[in-house]
């Protein structure tokens, strides 16, 4: 039996987001069979070697060498596990969070949505930057504290949106009715509200984890995220930044790791969005 | 003033053009009232739309002209038309909240329309404003002009629009359904406001409506409308008495009387056949569902016939027509004396409002409301939006808590709100709810909706639950299929009846039904009320079914309670309440409701009480 494909991998944007994403992923996942070099071995005969297509290029290291002389690609590969565990964890994390707390708000409404909203206002005036660095400062570095740190920082975003969503499908007539028939509150939330947001949830998510590859760049960067005999993209373009004139492609490399992961994800929630959104996709239609 | 000839608007389709309306000639005279009458899908509104122009994307006039005071509307170019409409050509939405900018005061927009009309300075159009709002009877004008559209109910809002459309003094009015989504008083005051307007100032009025029976009453001729071709037109007294066509016969015959005894309703099978459907079909279009049709019907579209002077029909068995008739309703079980099933006592709800931090207002929606329900009885409950019906519904449900007063269901008190309260209130009393689009869920089949209880139990298998459905939708006169299908697959009709089967699932003692029918067209309205009948003999159940239409309360229950601002005013056996009515409020409903005799004068010149405002918006705090 042959289905046509769902709409949402129909879409253009999303294909190109997958592939994106799933190529970051499978260098993530494959890193010690695929990278050229030991991603911490060191070769200070070979110190800032420009990438193996330019003048002075050594084949045997495609994106040339560091300031120690460690291998470009093999760091970027290695250093996509680090980014891609942060992206998956951390947004994973503050979904269920921020989730949660907005089912409970957006359903049971009254008091305790007042409560959880007022809470979400507080958490939300504090800058995110400072609050994840104040946080990483408190928690001590490692790779679960960064992802600690930006769960505790992001799940008020999905809160916030969510509760709205969940909000307009608590009040329609279907979830009373479903009430009325014997379901419990647990049910009637898993049944019938969970899986009409379903799509926002999912664009929230991939939109979220480009986020946070963001985020773990800059704790890397300014040194709070995991320890130095880890490679990441933050922490490789810190190192650059001393030799930005010598050397550019040292820079140059971590950052266009970080654009593609961010592109691919936005892309990615931005497909999910057009494809899963009920009411932008009627619109389309007529 | 206004003459059609042979006009045809066709849509185009994936597979080809489709004419929305066909063969289409009237002419109105200046001063005269046409009204245009059909169900949803007639294409009713299409003409209203192709004479503003305004028709949707894909739809265009293919044939014939629309002459406008001698000048062809369809063909002028757009700028001289752009100076006609609103100006010499008027008109009235259906949704008066949608027909005003919802951010703008009312006073601006009519300042804004008045200055398009190229009225004097703004103190002048203040002034005219306030001229124009006092002709539509909307007091303090001043302090309306400083409001906003939300502030004012749809009926004010209608009023405003009525005021705004004969700023112009046009020579033709365009109200399309202007009355449809207003409550049964206001509706009688909007079109006696209509008709004072359009005969202080001569205007034509197209008067487009589904309500035959309001058509006949206002209307000096009338054209009924079947899948986009005319059916039967004619001078509206004639039409509604001696309907030439079978389906003006049948839309008379599916809408309960308002008087003499209860008589049966003439349940049009299926629908009007939808635009792609429209192709398929050979010869008469309404051939599929007539009742005298015969193999002729079905060979070629049925020519016009003069029936009399002036009555045309496009039928070929006009002498038919007459002898339509319905069977008298079988008899239904006689409410059971004795305990009630539900006895409700002094059962009020408080609404509180923010005001300020601090401060808060306290609306009664519902106060101090007591009646019994037997088994095996059917009780209307009919009042204006705001009367607190739906609250009423919602408490006896579970949905929301009773301020005060107690609710006994078969013997015990469910007052209290306890668990297991609840799950006896379950087991006795389901509700079917009034949206069929928000009370059934877009992402679940069929199946799965009707048979919802049995997954609240969690013990039911898929297998078992496909059965029970299928059980069920028979039950309702829906195709075993139906159950695999989503709720945006089906149409109203079927949607609502998908929403009674799942009330009907845990084999209630008691359905809740509020304004069930209410939205729906005459012809769907009609099975659904045969399905209630039946539904009532084969299973025995009580009901509370609650209304804004008289006539099908009429038809239905056997009591009926009238709310007015939260209070039960009037109760007792339907006819008898119908016939006699005791409560000035009961009078002043019963006089808004066009009546099936002609020779009375409708609307009345004077009813008798104020509408009711809506809950919260002007009930002044109680506390």
């Amino acid at each position: 039996m042959t289905r046509a494909p769902p709409a949402w991998l129909r879409s253009a944007r999303v294909i190109s987001g997958l592939t994106i994403v799933l190529l970051i992923v499978l260098c993530a996942a494959l890193a010690p069979l695929i990278a050229p070099h030991d991603p911490n071995e060191q070769n200070l005969v070979a110190t800032f070697l420009p990438p193996a297509w330019a003048k002075g290029g050594d084949p045997a290291f495609p994106f040339g060498t560091d300031s120690l002389g460690r291998d470009v690609l093999s760091r970027l590969i290695f250093g996509a596990r680090v980014a891609m565990l942060v992206a998956v964890l951390a947004s994973l994390g503050a979904m269920l969070i921020g989730a949660v707390l907005a089912y409970v708000a957006g359903y049971f409404g009254g008091r305790i949505d007042a409560l959880i909203g007022r809470a979400v206002d507080v958490w939300m005036s504090f800058p995110p930057v400072i609050l994840s660095l104040i946080l990483m400062v408190g928690l001590g570095v490692g790779l679960r504290n960064v992802i600690l740190a930006i769960i505790l920082v992001d799940w008020t975003r999905f809160c916030r949106v969510l509760r709205g969503e969940v909000l307009v499908v608590a009040r329609k007539d279907y979830v009373a009715a479903a009430r009325l028939l014997g379901f419990s509150h647990w049910r009637a939330i898993t049944r019938e509200i969970v899986p009409a947001s379903l799509p926002l949830l999912i664009t929230l998510v991939s939109l979220e984890m480009g986020i946070d590859v963001i985020v773990e760049a800059i704790l890397s960067f300014v040194g709070l995220s995991v320890s130095a005999e880890t490679p990441a993209w933050g922490q490789m373009i810190a190192d650059a930044r001393q030799y930005i004139y010598d050397s550019p492609w040292n820079l140059i490399f971590p950052i266009l790791a970080i654009f593609f992961a961010v592109f691919g994800f936005n892309m990615l929630g931005d497909g999910l969005r057009r494809t899963l959104d009920v009411r932008l996709t009627a619109t389309q239609r007529v | 003033m206004l003459i059609a000839s042979d006009l045809a608007v066709s849509a185009a389709l994936a597979n080809g053009a489709v004419p929305v309306i066909q063969d289409l000639n009237f002419s109105l005279a200046p001063g005269r009232v046409l009204g245009l009458v059909g169900e949803s899908g007639a294409g009713k509104s299409m003409i209203g739309r192709a004479v503003a122009q305004l028709l949707p994307s894909g739809f265009s006039v293919t044939r014939g002209e629309l002459l406008f005071d001698g000048q062809d509307l369809v063909r002028m170019p757009l700028d001289k038309r752009r100076e006609l409409l609103g100006r010499e050509i008027a008109f009235v939405p259906q949704e008066p909240l949608s027909g005003l900018n919802p951010v703008l005061t009312v006073g601006r927009q009519i300042d804004e329309h008045l200055a398009r009309l190229a009225v004097g300075d703004a103190r002048t159009r203040r002034a005219r404003a306030l001229v124009m709002l006092d002709a539509v009877h909307l007091p303090r004008g001043a302090e309306l002009l400083g409001k906003y559209p939300h502030q004012l109910s749809g009926g004010m809002c209608q009023r405003v629009l009525i005021a705004m459309a004969f700023a112009s003094r046009p020579k033709l009015l365009v109200a399309d359904e202007p009355t449809t989504a207003l409550d049964v008083t206001i509706q009688a005051r909007i079109v006696q406001l209509i008709a004072e307007m359009q005969r202080h100032d001569g205007t034509s009025v197209i008067f487009i409506t589904h309500d035959l029976r309001l058509a006949a009453q206002i209307c000096d001729d009338i054209l009924v409308l079947y899948a986009g071709r005319p059916a039967e037109r004619g001078p509206a007294r004639r039409v509604f008495s001696q309907p030439a066509h079978p389906y003006t016969r049948c839309l008379q015959l599916s809408n309960p009387a308002m008087s003499g005894p209860r008589r049966g309703l003439y349940a049009l099978p299926e629908r009007m056949p939808g635009l792609s459907a429209l192709k398929t079909i050979q010869g008469c279009l309404f051939a599929p569902r007539c009742p005298s049709a015969v193999g002729a019907c079905a060979r070629a579209l049925p020519p016009f016939t003069e029936v009399d002077d002036g009555h045309i029909a496009a039928c070929i068995r006009i002498t038919a027509t007459a002898e339509i008739s319905v069977p008298a309703p079988a008899a239904a079980n006689a409410p059971k004396t004795g305990t009630p099933l539900l006895a409700v006592e002094g059962l009020s709800k408080t609404f509180r409002t923010a005001r300020g931090f601090f401060r808060h207002d306290v609306v009664a929606a519902v106060r101090g409301v007591s009646f019994t329900l037997h088994e095996n009885e059917f009780v209307g409950i009919v009042g204006e939006s705001g009367s607190g019906k739906s609250t009423l519904a919602r408490m006896l449900c579970g949905l929301d808590a009773p301020s005060q007063g107690t609710i006994v269901i078969a013997g015990r008190d469910v007052s209290d709100g306890s668990s297991r309260s609840n799950a006896h209130r379950r087991a006795h009393v389901q509700m079917v709810f009034q949206d069929p689009q928000s009370a059934l869920n877009p992402r679940r089949r069929v199946a799965s909706i009707v048979t919802q209880a049995l997954e609240a139990t969690g013990k039911v298998d898929w297998e078992e639950r496909l059965a029970r459905a299928k059980a069920l939708l028979s039950e309702i006169g829906m195709p075993p299929e139906a159950a695999q299908r989503f709720p945006a697959q089906l149409s109203g009709g079927q949607r609502q009846r998908v929403n009674i089967a799942r009330a009907l699932c845990v084999a209630p003692n008691i359905l809740v039904a509020d304004e069930i029918v209410s939205g729906l067209d005459v012809s769907v309205q009609a099975q659904l009320l045969d399905l209630l009948m039946w539904l009532r003999r084969a299973r025995a159940f009580s009901m509370l079914f609650i209304s804004h239409d008289l006539s099908v309360v009429r038809y239905l229950c056997d009591r009926v309670l009238v709310m007015y601002r939260g209070e039960v005013v009037e109760s007792g056996p339907t006819i008898q309440v119908f016939a006699t009515p005791r409560h000035p409020y009961t009078r002043a409903l019963l006089a808004a409701m066009p009546p099936d005799d002609l020779s009375a004068a409708w609307p009345p010149q004077s009813l008798e009480i104020e509408a009711a405002p809506l809950a919260g918006k002007a009930v002044e705090a109680d506390a």
